[in-house]
């Protein structure tokens, strides 16, 4: 625990300056939980916001130390989760607004981008999450959590409530359907590597 | 445990991949620094909520009151009783054959007792 118990109960009575304390220690960590989940850094600062908007108004319900953190953490997956929902939501409406030639300039657009432009970092997110794009937003967070921030089953099977066979499972199938998404990827640009050598 | 999930998997080349492909993308994605706007924003946007909350809680609570003070006058009006009610009460009450026999009382001719005592004497 980064914070003492009664800092949070402090907290819980109203105390204003006990809230930015919590804030303030868990920030960071919450902060880069949520880059790695939604690969977005420009979007991180509002979506953590969030989480501690929803910490402050549900502070009363929790009961026991203990369970501050994956509570906290809970509602950070929340938070990610309609993130996630939202975006994908606007850019599926996004391109149903454009006719198809108008989608092929974008694409084409965006891949000399890629090629020119864009530094290795920002080519190594926008594959990972192309990859993950083939997950639904709960397994993405589930697989984000587990291969990215390296929590350990028993941490998730906390902020999940989940048994632990259950989260292997899931993750199993998770990370089955990005191999398999990885495949396609990798054999589509082999495919079209031979065709330009052709 | 990578090792095992490539051997489940069989293809220990692709598993790896992306092991590493999930180390580099933690690389990539660095932790943002919080803006020294953060606080007064994220307590701005709770004082909004608050105010939403708030709003909302008079809105239902006035709408409860509406609701129980319908209900108490709808009580009122059911529970004082109108003549109509009464007739409608008692035309409940009645039996088929009442209500038979009246209704078809009020759709007889009107008796006609010369026209009765003609038929008599033929």
């Amino acid at each position: 625990m980064l914070v003492e118990f009664e800092l949070i109960q402090k907290a819980q009575q109203g105390d204003a300056a006990a809230f930015n304390s919590i804030v303030s220690a868990y920030r960071r960590r919450i902060m880069g939980t949520i880059s790695h989940v939604i690969g977005r850094p420009e979007d991180v600062e509002d979506v953590a916001q969030e989480v501690f908007i929803r910490l402050y108004f549900s502070l009363g319900q929790l009961r026991t130390p203990e369970v501050f953190e994956p509570w906290l953490y809970r509602l950070t997956v929340n938070a990610s989760y309609d993130y996630l929902r939202k975006s994908r939501r606007r850019v599926e409406s996004r391109m149903a607004d454009l006719s198809e030639q108008q989608v092929m300039m974008a694409d084409a657009v965006a891949g000399s981008r890629a090629q020119t432009d864009e530094s290795e970092k920002r080519r190594v997110r926008d594959t990972v999450n192309e990859l993950l794009g083939n997950v639904s937003e709960e397994d993405r967070i589930l697989l984000t959590l587990k291969e990215v921030e390296g929590l350990s089953l028993k941490e998730l099977e906390k902020i999940y409530d989940v048994n632990e066979n259950a989260l292997k499972v899931r993750l199993f199938r998770a990370r089955q359907r990005v191999l398999k998404k990885m495949k396609d990827v990798t054999g589509a640009s082999s495919l079209n590597a031979k065709e330009k050598e052709g | 445990m990578i090792f095992n999930r490539a051997m489940e998997n069989g293809n220990p080349e692709r598993e790896s991949r992306l092991d590493e492909l999930f180390l580099a993308y933690r690389d990539a994605c660095p932790t943002p620094e919080a803006s020294t706007n953060f606080m007064p924003a994220l307590w701005a946007r709770i004082e909004a909520r608050e105010v939403n909350t708030n709003w909302f809680g008079r809105f239902a609570k006035g709408l409860v009151t509406a609701a129980l003070a319908a209900s108490v006058i709808l009580g009122l009006m059911v529970s004082t009783k109108s003549p109509a009610r009464n007739a409608s009460s008692a035309f409940f009450n009645l039996s088929f054959v009442d209500a038979y026999s009246a209704d078809r009382a009020s759709s007889l001719d009107p008796l006609d007792i010369d026209r009765i005592s003609y038929l008599e004497t033929q």
